[in-house]
């Protein structure tokens, strides 16, 4: 009997309860890391396998050759692989260019800091090229006033860095100031000069504010990535050295 | 579970027997309802976990052990909502060769429920996300891209309600302003929509219009600023009615969800739980019908 009339009253209590709406009464907030002390879950395994099987495949396919190691820690104002950036960049992109515009770039300037990883001595595969350039930037053509190019040159030498340069381009550091000569012409106050670069710098990456206000901008479509990888996959044996593109014969002197 | 389940009641008799009158204890455990939402955001496509050479992440992340976890805690809860807060795209080579197809079958394997859109969710372009749409089998959810003069204005849908247990869930997706972040050529014709207002339009449509018990915010906004752009803190104290925004973009590791008041002067919860898969996000929610235990306010436990 007891029992029963308990019953009533929590029928009772539930259907008085129901008609009433369920109000917030406690939240508890925790996250959980995602570590090696949990375990992976088989039948992901199982789907991830044949894919990542034919990244693996892909990523150690052997694409060109390197019989030297290539740092961006190299030389003092140049590197021999930023050397090797700008100038595969340049020499893929500029006939892309030509194709679109009838002109020519003038040269191509990255960042040193976009140099991600250093290739050893031997085989290059699609791997060096990720490692390389993991980013999906874009190769972009600036055209820029001669001002323009001033305040990029003294950005240079303020940075005092091997930011990658293609070799169209000659500067010196000198007691004096600078010497500078673009395809072995002094600069021409009257001209604009048309620039290679990255879309991410275009817009004001590591301060390289002289972009950001150009005459003109043309989009090329093409990763800086696919770039590298395409001049790796047309290229048996990468030659690149110093060649003192961008120097300082300040230090040299003393 | 169970037995604990079974003591309670028990306990509940007695107090009945002892006391002879109803007691608040007995019923809360009958009338009492548990939702959890579990989330990720900027995973990036790291499917694979980091490497045990890898500086920073050695060991961690991976869909596969995140997969487990998910398991266990619906076992735990069968009324769990899984979210994503975008970036789903975008970081190992598995993007660059599949174009995100692995990131969404594996997500809905996990049964993910909705995920809202990142900026680097268009990296292929809008094209390039309806081409991968059909291997997601969850929600794309965009209240503020208007895609109405592009190809993704039917399968993206501001906001979706879930019911879990009887509780009404409003969940709507917020994305950050594409310009100068996102080449135009890929999100096209895609219109960005004032975040602000539109939360405020969602959350009272969610809120006042649908009766929403639970009103979530799916953000690829950023979860704070120095400059005054709009952010996920910023959301929080200058609308009402939305109980948990859940973040992205920033990347931000946070020890524990942040409590923001709201315009209302209630509390509300932000959370983002930094990158790439290395953690579960997880919030508990607990609803009682009890009008005295309601009466005594939400507490919150972080």
């Amino acid at each position: 009997m007891k029992k029963f009339i308990i019953s009533v009253i929590i029928l009772t209590a539930l259907f008085s309860c129901k008609i009433k709406p369920p109000q917030l009464i406690r939240i508890e907030g925790k996250q959980t890391a995602i570590n090696e002390t949990i375990a992976a879950d088989k039948t992901f395994e199982n789907t991830i396998k044949p894919y990542r099987e034919k990244v693996e495949k892909e990523m150690t396919t052997v694409i060109s050759y390197t019989p030297k190691d290539l740092y961006r820690t190299d030389g003092d104002l140049e590197s021999s692989l930023g050397n090797l950036m700008a100038d595969l960049c340049y020499k893929r992109a500029n006939p892309v260019f030509n194709s679109r515009t009838g002109k020519n770039i003038d040269f191509a300037l990255f960042n040193y800091g976009g140099i991600r990883a250093g290739i050893s001595q031997g085989n290059i595969t699609n791997e060096s090229a990720f490692n390389l350039m993991p980013f999906e930037n874009s190769l972009v053509v600036v055209e820029l006033t001669s001002e323009k190019i001033k305040e990029l040159v003294n950005y240079l030498i303020e940075e005092n860095k091997a930011h990658p340069l293609s070799k169209q381009l000659n500067l010196a550091v000198t007691e004096k100031g600078y010497d500078l000569k673009i395809n072995d012409a002094a600069l021409d106050n009257a001209k604009n000069y048309f620039v290679l670069t990255s879309d991410y710098l275009q817009t004001g990456g590591d301060n390289m504010n002289f972009f950001k206000d150009p005459v003109t901008v043309h989009k090329l479509d093409y990763k800086v990535r696919n770039a590298i990888i395409d001049y790796f996959k047309e290229t048996d044996t990468i030659e690149i050295s110093l060649d003192g593109r961008f120097r300082n014969e300040k230090t040299l002197k003393n | 579970m169970k037995r604990r389940n079974f003591i309670q009641k028990s306990t509940a008799a007695t107090a009945f027997l002892t006391l002879g009158g109803l007691s608040l204890q007995s019923f809360a455990s009958k009338n009492s309802k548990h939702i959890t939402i579990l989330h990720t955001n900027d995973v990036h496509s790291h499917i694979d976990p980091f490497p045990s050479t890898d500086s920073r992440y050695a060991n961690m992340g991976g869909v596969a052990r995140r997969a487990t976890l998910v398991e266990a805690i619906r076992k735990e809860n069968p009324n769990t909502l899984l979210l994503d807060a975008g970036d789903i795209f975008q970081g190992t080579p598995y993007f660059n060769f599949y174009g995100g197809e692995l990131e969404f079958k594996l997500m809905s394997m996990m049964k993910y429920d909705a995920a809202t859109i990142g900026n680097h969710d268009f990296d292929n372009g809008i094209d390039g996300l309806l081409a991968q749409l059909p291997h997601a089998q969850f929600d794309f959810l965009s209240a503020n891209y208007d895609f109405k003069n592009t190809v993704l204005n039917t399968p993206i849908k501001p906001y979706k309600i879930f019911i879990k247990d009887g509780i009404k869930i409003g969940v709507f997706g917020l994305g950050i302003e594409l310009k100068g972040l996102v080449d135009p050529k890929m999100y096209k014709e895609t219109i960005y929509l004032n975040p602000l207002e539109i939360a405020q339009d969602m959350s009272r449509i969610l809120k006042d219009d649908e009766k929403c018990d639970l009103v979530i915010c799916l953000s690829h906004l950023g979860y704070h600023y120095k400059s005054d752009k709009i952010s996920d803190l910023a959301l929080a104290s200058k609308t009402k009615n939305i109980d948990l925004i859940i973040g992205g973009h920033t990347h931000t590791f946070l020890p524990k969800p942040t409590i923001v008041k709201n315009s209302a002067g209630e509390n509300v919860l932000v959370n983002q739980v930094g990158c790439y898969g290395l953690n579960l996000g997880r919030i508990d929610f607990y609803f009682d019908s009890d009008k005295n235990l309601a009466s005594k306010g939400k507490s919150i436990i972080v």
